[in-house]
């Protein structure tokens, strides 16, 4: 067919590309209580990691066939949920205890920028792209998540009252996808108190993995854009410190064709809820269709699920016992 | 009727067309279109300035899991996603819309919800597709339970109204329309065609395409949008010439009642301004038989004409007080 002589720009929306790597490494994830455990907890926590991450860097290589893989890291610090020291304090000792694990962090995320960056609202947007997985008998009545604020794998308990007042019996709730049996799930996306919305770990996590594998857009343009480093100091507040901060000027692009997030164990609920929400996320098709394109072109077609995309590696936790070189 | 991902090609694509006069006292400028349509924060809203005014929301994915209407009973589980959209012409004539695409058989049992996410606007069978009965299933309405397009729409069209940009203050009284349609693969080697136009009672109208296999679902839906609003033109004038009592009441009062279709409607009659080229021409059947725009076109002249008799007395009276 031959092309429309007129042409109108606001009539024919565009996706930017963003650059990808094969691998997005996420080192660690920070938490207030982490922090207060002292540098020896960090210390522990990026000695572990380093055995884990030369594993995932062996993976990635074997998908590329031999090739080098891009392949960056990242650390995500959570200032959303609890607000504790500085940057300026606080970043100096992640990456000195990074790299005395031989490790480099190459970008050094907060965890509130999941929620608003840069005035747009990556948490919002992706609220509105839920497509929730019908339960069998679904024809097309609206689906309840942006009510409820949850989000289940399944059909729940149906209410102990029936439509006609009558108390009726125990019923089990139902996995949609289940084998025979039913581990059932169902995920609290966000809470309200006075008027402020307050999302929840895992939906904020779940922002953060698709950040991670180069799927989000507002608009078209690209969000949570890494900002560099001028190799100053960290500013003493942390909402001065940008979302996504590139520490390391020679590092792979940010996102990444796959994830791997390397976290103790206590993580592995949130990081299953973050697949259910994951796998009922109807993302940005421009986005999906460059990153399919362009993963095939290289070698390394991505799963056509994007849950299927992240990877995980849960380790166990250092006691204390061991942080103070009890035996 | 191509679908995205890899999966057997649609066979049958069927949808269902709200259209309604927006309740705003103002028609909404290019930007308050936008702001209205913007159905998701993070997806931009096409907004095409010529030859009219039309902007077109973002598409919504819905989950189904049911059986499919089908006109001789049989029972057809499907699994998919349906989609839907709005658009709003002139920033006057709101439509909601819902459809989905569905290959000739499926799998016998459903697949992880990310297949069908990746898939929008598809749902497959389990089994082998009924075609001919689920048509016609589609076309005479769902019966509880089945797969229900009418309800999508609404249910979009009811988010809608509820925005905040909207006054509820229509300039005149008109009723909604529903348009359902389905469309089913052309004969190899044979084009598009307009099978059959039906207008039947209370608002409902159906319309039969058969459409090659390369053509989208959404240029299908683009067309079905087109003769749902020219269809709502021509249902809304008829019925405001009607009411308007022509010849029986005073000349003041029959202006008063077509003002508001030389304010607000006339200047929208534009078949195919947004259709894909490959389908406009399917507006020719229509306009050969019953003659779409030859009514229009009558209907325009009837109300400009008892304008100018209106106003011939008062130019009398206005030069006599000279």
């Amino acid at each position: 067919m031959t092309e429309a002589v007129f042409q109108e720009t606001t009539a024919q929306p565009r996706t930017q590309s963003v650059p990808l790597s094969h691998l997005s490494l996420e080192l660690g994830h920070l938490y207030m209580e982490d922090f207060e455990a002292g540098p020896e907890r960090l210390r522990e926590h990026f000695a572990e990691v380093r055995i884990w991450v030369d594993a995932a860097r062996a993976a990635a290589a074997r998908r590329t066939g031999g090739r080098r893989p891009r392949i960056s890291t990242c650390f995500l610090i959570d200032d959303y949920f609890t607000r504790f020291s500085t940057p300026a304090e606080l970043v100096p000792v992640v990456l000195a205890e990074a790299e005395r694990a031989g490790l480099v962090v190459d970008y050094l995320a907060r965890e509130s920028g999941c929620a608003v960056a840069d005035k747009i609202e990556p948490a919002e947007s992706v609220m509105h792209r839920l497509v929730e997985s019908p339960p069998p008998g679904s024809y097309g009545s609206r689906p309840p998540v942006s009510e409820t604020g949850w989000l289940p794998n399944g059909q729940r308990t149906p209410t102990s009252r029936s439509a006609m007042g009558e108390v009726t019996g125990w019923q089990p709730p139902q996995e949609t996808a289940a084998r025979n049996h039913s581990v059932f799930m169902d995920v609290e996306l966000w809470s309200e108190k006075d008027g402020q919305r307050l999302w929840s770990c895992p939906f904020l996590a779940a922002v953060w993995q698709l950040a991670r594998l180069g799927l989000l857009r507002h608009l078209g343009a690209p969000v949570l854009a890494p900002r560099p480093w001028n190799g100053g100091d960290f500013p003493h507040d942390w909402d001065l410190l940008p979302p996504l901060l590139q520490l390391n000027a020679s590092a792979a692009p940010f996102s990444a064709y796959r994830t791997c997030t390397l976290m103790p164990n206590r993580f592995l609920a949130v990081e299953d809820a973050v697949r259910l929400i994951l796998d009922q996320v109807d993302v940005d098709s421009g986005a999906l269709r460059q990153v399919a394109e362009r993963s095939a072109r290289e070698g390394a077609a991505v799963p056509a699920a994007v849950a299927q995309r992240a990877t995980y590696v849960f380790y166990e936790e250092p006691t204390d016992a061991v942080l103070h070189g009890e035996t | 009727m191509a679908a995205t991902g890899r999966t057997a090609p649609a066979v049958l694509v069927c949808g269902e067309t709200r259209t309604c006069l927006l309740p705003s006292f103002q028609a909404l400028d290019g930007r308050a279109a936008a702001q209205l349509l913007r159905l998701r924060a993070d997806e931009q809203v096409s907004v095409s300035e010529r030859p009219n005014l039309y902007a077109l929301s973002p598409e919504l994915l819905t989950g189904v899991d049911c059986r499919l209407p089908t006109a001789n009973g049989a029972k057809v589980r499907a699994v998919g996603t349906v989609a839907s959209r709005a658009a709003l012409t002139e920033g006057r004539v709101l439509q909601a819309g819902a459809w989905f695409s569905v290959p000739a058989a499926g799998p016998d049992t459903r697949r992880p919800w990310g297949h069908y996410l990746v898939r929008p606007g598809l749902v497959e069978p389990f089994g082998k597709l009924p075609e001919q009965a689920t048509a016609q299933g589609v076309l005479r309405g769902s019966a509880r339970g089945e797969l229900d397009l009418g309800m999508i729409a609404e249910g979009l069209l009811a988010q809608l109204l509820r925005h905040p940009l909207l006054d509820h203050k229509a300039p005149f009284k008109s009723r909604r329309t529903h348009l359902r349609w389905v469309a089913r693969r052309a004969p190899a080697g044979e084009g598009a065609s307009l099978e059959r136009f039906t207008l039947a009672e209370d608002g409902l109208r159906t319309v039969e395409l058969r459409l090659p296999e390369e053509t989208p679902a959404t240029a299908a839906v683009g067309l079905c949008e087109d003769l749902a609003l020219h269809d709502w033109l021509l249902t809304t004038l008829v019925h405001m010439l009607d009411n308007s009592r022509l010849g029986a009441v005073d000349g003041p009062s029959a202006v008063l009642a077509l003002r508001p279709a030389v304010d607000h409607l006339l200047h929208l009659w534009m078949p195919q301004a947004h259709v894909e080229r490959t389908l406009g021409r399917l507006w020719d059947v229509l306009e050969r038989e019953p003659g779409f725009t030859r009514q229009w076109q009558t209907l325009v002249q009837r109300i400009r004409d008892q304008l100018a008799v209106q106003a011939i007395p008062l130019l009398h009276e206005a030069l006599s007080t000279r």
